[in-house]
C-alpha cells in the first residue's frame, strides 16, 4: 500500500508539471478573436481543474503525516467559494446548481482546504453524472450538533457496491463505476479520505433518479461560546 | 536583466515572455552560478525542483556571497510554500506554478528590474 501511495505521488508530480506548462502557454496566446478567447479561457480552466485533482492526490500522502490542522471553518463561505469556482462548468454543461442554506451561519470543526476539496469533488461528480438540463442541489443542514453538507444529483443512481462502501464510511480505493460510465471513482475516494481525516461522516443516499452524497461535520464549540 | 532558472524550458520561456524585460534562461543552478561571476541580474525567478543542485542549494550559495546576497529572488514552484518565510535567503516573493498569472510575473519584473 505504501508503495502504491508513493507511486501515485510520483505520478502526480510528473503529471502536474506539463499541465501547469499548458496553462501558462494558454495565457501566452494573444491576438485571438472572440471564439479563440473562449477556447483559451476553457484551456486555462480545464488545466486548473486537473491541477486541483492532482494536488488532492498529493494531499492524501500529507494526511498520513497529519499536516492538516483542524480549525473553526465557516461552512457557507466554503460552499460559496466552491459553487462560484464551478458555476461556469454547470453552465457549460447546461446544468444548474441550487444552493439551500437551512442552518444558521455556523462554524464547524474541519480543515478548510480538505472540506473545500470534499464539496468540490461532490459537485464535480454531480456535473458529470446528472442528466442535462437538470439542476443539482447543494444543501447545508444542521442536526444534533452536526452540519450536513449534501449534494443531490439527478441522473443514474449510484451502483450498490459503491453505495455499500460509502455506507461503511469510506471508499478504500478508486473504483470503476460501471453504471456511471467513464468514472474512476477518484473524486469519491478523495472525498472519503479527506472526510475520514476530519472525523466527518461521509455517505450516499441512492434515489431512483439520482444520488445524494453527504458529509457531516461537527459544529465548532468554540463558536458557541460567542453565541454562534 | 532578469535570470529565469527552471529545468522546464517551456515554462522558463513563458515566465521570460510574461516578464516583458531582457531575460536570460538557465536550465540548472550551476549554469546560472557560473554566469553570476560575470553578470549580476536585477531579479531572479527561481524554480526549486531543479535537475542537479536544487533551488535551496542555489539560495544558500546566493546568500553566502556579499555581491549576490542582495539580489531579489522570486521562487516559482509547484511546491506549497504557504506560511513559509524565505526572506533570509533574499526571497522577495513566491509564485505558485499552479495558479500564477502573467500579470503577477510582470508585477515582480516591473518592481525590481528596469
Amino acid at each position: 500500500m505504501e508503495m502504491e501511495v508513493n507511486g501515485i505521488l510520483v505520478a502526480a508530480h510528473e503529471l502536474k508539471a506539463p499541465i501547469a506548462v499548458m496553462r501558462q502557454l494558454a495565457f501566452s496566446l494573444d491576438g485571438l478573436d472572440e471564439h479563440g478567447e473562449e477556447i483559451r479561457s476553457e484551456m486555462i480552466k480545464v488545466s486548473e481543474r486537473a491541477i486541483k485533482q492532482v494536488n488532492d492526490l498529493v494531499k492524501i500522502r500529507r494526511l498520513e503525516e497529519g499536516l492538516f490542522e483542524m480549525e473553526p471553518v465557516a461552512v457557507r463561505a466554503v460552499c460559496d467559494d466552491v459553487a462560484s469556482e464551478l458555476n461556469y462548468l454547470f453552465r457549460e454543461n447546461k446544468k444548474t446548481l441550487k444552493i439551500n442554506y437551512k442552518n444558521r451561519a455556523r462554524l464547524v470543526v474541519a480543515n478548510r482546504d480538505l472540506l473545500h476539496s470534499v464539496i468540490y469533488n461532490f459537485l464535480l461528480n454531480a456535473i458529470h453524472y446528472s442528466d442535462s438540463e437538470t439542476s443539482s442541489e447543494l444543501t447545508v443542514n444542521e442536526k444534533h450538533g452536526k452540519v450536513m453538507i449534501s449534494v443531490r444529483d439527478f441522473g443514474p443512481a449510484l451502483p450498490s457496491d459503491v453505495w455499500r462502501e460509502m455506507k461503511r464510511g469510506f471508499v478504500e480505493k478508486p473504483l470503476s463505476i460501471a453504471m456511471r460510465p467513464g468514472s474512476s471513482g477518484l473524486g469519491l475516494y478523495i472525498a472519503s479520505k479527506f472526510s475520514r481525516y476530519m472525523h466527518a461522516n461521509v455517505g450516499a443516499v441512492r434515489h431512483r433518479d439520482g444520488t445524494t452524497f453527504y458529509v457531516e461535520v461537527p459544529v465548532s464549540r468554540q463558536a458557541s461560546l460567542f453565541g454562534g | 536583466m532578469i535570470f529565469v532558472i527552471d529545468d522546464d524550458l517551456v515554462m522558463a520561456k513563458c515566465i521570460a515572455d510574461a516578464a516583458k524585460k531582457e531575460t536570460r534562461i538557465f536550465s540548472n543552478a550551476i549554469e546560472a552560478m557560473h554566469v553570476l561571476d560575470e553578470e549580476l541580474p536585477e531579479l531572479i525567478f527561481l524554480d526549486i525542483l531543479l535537475t542537479g543542485p536544487d533551488g535551496f542549494t542555489f539560495l544558500n550559495e546566493m546568500v553566502s556571497y556579499s555581491d549576490t546576497a542582495a539580489i531579489p529572488i522570486v521562487v516559482v514552484s509547484s511546491l506549497d510554500f504557504s506560511g513559509k518565510n524565505l526572506s533570509a535567503y533574499g526571497v522577495v516573493g513566491y509564485l505558485s506554478k499552479d495558479t500564477m498569472t502573467p500579470a503577477e510575473i510582470k508585477g515582480y519584473a516591473d518592481k525590481y528590474a528596469k
